[in-house]
């Protein structure tokens, strides 16, 4: 549990239009946690996840991705093919589950594959035996293998979101980077989705950073938890300490917290 | 000096131009190797030009505002309240433009009330639609045979073009390509769809037909190098305003640019593709009929001889055929196009 996976280092990001989302953040991500990621909207959590496993470029810093003996410097990757090879290990889900809606679910599940299979065979439909039957172990995991054939679209947004689970882990990741899973979701189905990543986390042993609104979910879910304000990294450590000290400092003063069971 | 300081300039001194050139040559009724003496014409236009520009920037700067001025001023400088516009000079500025583009063109176009009241060539017409609507059906089999063949010229024409038109469209897509060697090509591309759809169709048969000789052929390719340009301009403005998040979904899945474009944009833009393909198959047989009139081919070429030789029912029937044709793939593609929705 000790050995670091990530370690993030002064990590900035401004974009073309001056905002400076991320200002310096430095933090280490050990292997085997569910880190949890909380702060305002617009405060940089969506920029940091995506720098991670570089949707965004980061403008300045350092991440470095620990895969036992060997370590990359996630900043400094330049050549397509390199990022190609870094997104087979990060796999990530997204808060409009971003899943292909006209293809079916296993097809959606088959893109984590889409690293390790030659274009040419992906792009006609060759997937192996083994791929299907990969894909089709990950939809039992979260628990949708009997829609397997139905068409994305056609799903409920919690049901979506796990087959975007199974997508990701269908990558066969060490780190699953997860940005607002739940917050297109009901209280209902929100908690069955977290359900499902703690049991990834749990069984598969996968680490996961996790971008979450509701504190309640935090305390509920998260082994640590990290606060973001205006881009800067204004809390660490375990989700029980938050009171409602921190929570005005990292929310701002004169909110109160909301609660879903 | 900022840029609508120059739009208000080229508007106005184009103005006072026009007018004055205009009024110029209706008094001193210029003969016409006159008119033809391009070099003199064009420093007095210049120069009265130069005079409006001159006239605007004195009116606006004495707070009498322009047409120029009202048009392009930005919103900043507007002022509150609205004066009629019998009150303002920029509103018979207006009115005088309006008036000299209309009186102009009359008498460019030789617009005549006599001419069109004339009862000869009243008389003409009635005869002509006597013998239009009185068709000869012994051409019919003639007729349909070459409208066939104009059909399958458009069919032909829009098939050859798809593949060409759907890797041309991405990229040509601004979304696709990002980075500044791609934008370079996107450009590249953009400019030169507008160059090839900017000359007509008809152009490229006549090209086409001293190329290839002239024939169905010829049609042909040239109705595929027009399909191509439009094809690929409007299916890019389709995969340009594709949904972000399948995109995004597979990039994370460390998919490469080809598979991106495969599996997240293709899915969304095929339906409208589509749509747009059958629009043009529509629009390429009416325009392969015209073709046609250049020695294209097809029906319209047919048309061409019947007309040359004044044989009016034979024309009826050809008419007849073309509008058919053209009602009933009107319908077929609005109905496929509305099921695709």
């Amino acid at each position: 549990m000790s050995v670091p996976i990530l370690s993030i280092k002064n990590l900035k990001k401004t974009y073309p239009n001056g905002v400076q989302a991320l200002k310096g953040i430095s933090f280490d991500v050990k292997k085997g946690e569910f880190l949890v990621v909380v702060g305002l909207s617009g405060s940089g959590k969506s920029t940091l996840l995506r720098c991670v496993n570089r949707l965004i470029d980061p403008t300045f810093g350092e991440i470095l991705l620990n895969q036992g003996q060997t370590k990359t410097d996630i900043v400094s990757l330049k050549i397509p093919s390199h990022i190609r090879l870094l997104r087979q290990n990060v796999g990530m889900i997204f808060q409009h589950f971003n899943l292909i809606p006209r293809h079916t679910v296993l097809s959606n599940v088959l893109m984590g594959k889409l690293s390790r299979i030659s274009t040419f065979k992906s792009i006609f439909g060759l997937f192996s035996q083994d791929d299907i039957t990969d894909a089709m172990k990950y939809l039992n995991l979260v628990g949708i293998a009997d829609k397997a054939h139905m068409r994305a679209d056609q799903l409920s947004g919690g049901q979506q979101q796990r087959v975007a689970i199974a997508r990701a882990l269908a990558q066969n990741p060490q780190l699953l980077l997860a940005d607002e899973p739940v917050a297109s979701l009901d209280p209902a189905t929100c908690h069955i989705v977290m359900d499902y990543l703690r049991k990834v986390n749990q069984e598969l042993g996968i680490t996961i950073i996790c971008n979450l609104h509701f504190l309640s979910l935090v305390r509920q879910y998260a082994t640590r938890v990290i606060a973001l304000r205006d881009g800067e990294l204004v809390y660490e450590g375990d989700p029980k300490n938050i009171d409602e000290a921190w929570f005005e400092k990292i929310y701002g003063v004169g909110t109160k917290e909301v609660y879903i069971k | 000096m900022n840029v609508y300081t120059i739009k208000r300039s080229v508007l106005d001194g184009f103005t006072f131009s026009f007018l004055v050139i205009s009024t110029l040559i209706a008094t001193v009724q210029p003969s016409d190797e006159q008119v033809l003496n391009m070099k003199f014409n064009a420093i007095i236009f210049f120069a009265l030009y130069i005079l409006g520009i001159a006239i605007s920037v004195v009116l606006n700067s004495n707070g009498i505002a322009t047409l120029g001025e009202t048009l392009f001023q930005p919103p900043y400088k507007k002022s509150p309240e609205t004066k009629s516009w019998y009150k303002t000079f920029s509103g018979w500025q207006l009115l005088a433009i309006i008036l000299g583009l209309v009186i102009v063109g009359l008498v460019k176009t030789k617009f005549s009330i006599y001419e069109l009241l004339n009862k000869d060539g009243f008389e003409g017409v009635i005869r002509l639609f006597k013998k239009l609507l009185s068709p000869n059906m012994d051409i019919l089999p003639q007729a349909i045979l070459d409208m066939i063949e104009t059909i399958f010229m458009a069919f032909i024409a829009t098939a050859l073009a798809v593949p060409f038109a759907f890797i041309l469209s991405f990229f040509s897509a601004k979304n696709i390509m990002s980075g500044r060697i791609p934008f370079m090509i996107y450009l590249a591309l953009r400019t030169l769809f507008n160059v090839t759809r900017s000359i007509e169709a008809i152009l490229w048969a006549i090209i086409f037909s001293v190329w290839v000789g002239i024939g169905p052929f010829a049609g042909m390719l040239a109705l595929m190098i027009h399909s191509i340009a439009s094809l690929a301009k409007q299916y890019s403005e389709m995969a340009e305003v594709v949904n972000d998040g399948p995109i995004e979904g597979v990039q994370s899945c460390g998919a490469g640019k080809l598979q991106i474009i495969w599996f997240a944009i293709v899915p969304q833009v095929i339906l409208p593709y589509i749509a747009i393909t059958i629009y043009r198959w529509d629009i390429n047989i009416r325009m392969a009929t015209i073709i046609g009139l250049v020695g294209g081919g097809g029906i319209g070429t047919l048309l061409i001889q019947y007309q040359g030789q004044a044989m009016w029912p034979e024309v009826g029937t050809i008419i007849l055929v073309i509008a058919v044709v053209v009602w009933l793939m009107d319908q077929a593609s609005a109905y496929i196009r509305e099921t695709l929705k």
